[in-house]
């Protein structure tokens, strides 16, 4: 079945139950008669014994229809409603107040332009959770907690990164936060496996930690000094992982062009949903973007089978800037 | 196009669409609803023929590049409430082809009487 989806101020969409459409309603001068059971001349043909009238009803008319263009889901008002109220741990006061802000899966079916699959993939994307029925993103500094807990437990029993135990963990961490929450943290930072045994393990995602762990950094400042940067990151990861700048694609940018080179923090999900308006927010950041430091920011525009070069094509012009090729914006920057 | 749901189109009514230009009315000032359009017949050809009251139209079977579906709302109020789902649609029917009438309808003359 089909559900067509938006709030009065938004536009509609139609959605099935993986795939979200825009709609638009076409009209035409001509009347469009639809008759169930109709039969062709190729049908007719090979039934050659029936020469008797058919009697057959016109079920109805119409002047107009519904077009639909397959369209990207509406998914950037589930992270804004979720960050509403953040979930601060059990000890959290907050968390004893009114369930207003929060939204159980029907709410969200309700209040999102997308369809349920395209909805429940997000949640698993931003790493949300379900507490007492309502879904849930963490707060940043509870899930720091949370992570921290587990690397350093890792660290103190010197575990392999690829075979963390999840027994152990909800022993040891037990006493310290929710069983649930542990899991949790587990399941957003690694790869959950059983063994021969018929134990659970947890092979961990080093470049999400790592990821995560510069965005605690970075945003306690507006930039930092790049070299100055790196040398912290890396003094902040766990035991045996490894930094790299390409772990934060999407997530900092570095300015070459200042003396000394910088780096600042720059999340692709706070940027706007519709792709001029991403590409103004972009150019009003920086001037000229090369394909490489852009790509991170603009990949999530993507149509079904567009490329990041279709879109550069259309939203952006290019020129040379020191023999690299460079992207500004179409429009004039006041 | 949209997915269809799995059951195949086996599962799903097909229907014809017939396009016509400009409007239809009913011949006395009744409904349109049970009352006669006229009567559609296929040429050797193939060529669909629509008999409409005294008129005759010749059109052509097209294949469709973006089928239609036919969707029949779900139960609910007339206006959705703001705590209801905003509209819940099945689709009932497909439609590939159409027989398209844009020829202008010519008067069927049966009787001229002769100069004597």
């Amino acid at each position: 079945s089909l559900i067509i989806r938006g709030e009065k101020d938004e536009h509609a969409v139609l959605c099935s139950k993986d795939k979200t459409y825009d709609m638009k309603i076409a009209d035409t001068s001509n009347m469009l008669l639809f008759v169930p059971g109709c039969k062709t001349p190729e049908e007719l043909k090979a039934d050659q014994a029936s020469c008797n009238i058919i009697h057959s009803q016109i079920a109805g008319f119409s002047k107009n229809y519904w077009e639909l263009r397959r369209c990207r889901p509406k998914l950037k008002k589930l992270r804004k409603l979720l960050m509403e109220d953040p979930y601060e741990g059990p000890d959290s006061r907050q968390d004893q107040a009114s369930t207003f802000s929060k939204y159980t899966t029907e709410d969200l079916l309700n209040l999102i332009q997308a369809s349920e699959e395209e909805i429940l993939h997000q949640l698993q994307v931003i790493d949300a959770c379900k507490i007492e029925g309502y879904w849930r993103i963490l707060d940043f500094d509870y899930e720091m907690k949370l992570l921290n807990h587990v690397t350093q437990l890792i660290d103190s029993e010197s575990w392999p990164l690829s075979k963390v135990p999840l027994c152990a963990c909800l022993e040891e961490l037990g006493s310290l936060e929710p069983r649930e929450m542990i899991e949790h943290i587990l399941l957003s930072y690694g790869r959950k496996y059983i063994d021969d045994a018929g134990e659970v393990f947890f092979e961990m995602h080093e470049d999400k930690i790592c990821r995560a762990i510069a965005q605690m950094l970075l945003q306690n400042a507006v930039k930092f000094n790049l070299s100055e940067f790196e040398e912290v990151w890396q003094q902040s990861v766990p035991e045996g992982m490894t930094t790299r700048l390409d772990q934060l694609q999407g997530l900092a940018l570095v300015d070459k062009s200042s003396r000394p080179e910088t780096i600042f923090l720059l999340k692709v999900e706070d940027l706007p949903e519709d792709n001029q308006e991403r590409f103004n927010s972009l150019f009003g950041i920086r001037e000229k973007w090369t394909e490489v430091d852009i790509t991170p920011y603009i990949q999530d525009l993507c149509a079904e089978k567009q490329t990041v070069g279709a879109l550069l094509t259309k939203y952006a012009r290019s020129s040379m800037l020191n023999g690299v090729k460079v992207y500004n914006s179409r429009r004039p920057i006041s | 196009s949209p997915c269809l749901p799995s059951g195949g189109t086996g599962a799903l009514a097909q229907w014809v669409l017939l396009e016509l230009q400009g409007e239809v009315e009913p011949r006395q000032s009744g409904d349109l609803a049970g009352s006669l359009l006229g009567d559609l017949h296929y040429t050797c050809e193939g060529v669909p023929v629509l008999i409409v009251g005294h008129h005759i139209l010749y059109g052509k079977v097209v294949q469709l590049e973006k089928p239609f579906a036919v969707l029949v709302k779900q139960g609910g109020a007339s206006q959705p409430s703001p705590t209801e789902p905003h509209g819940h649609y099945t689709v009932t029917a497909l439609i590939k082809t159409k027989l398209l009438f844009k020829t202008r309808p010519k008067p069927i003359i049966t009787h001229v009487p002769k100069k004597v």
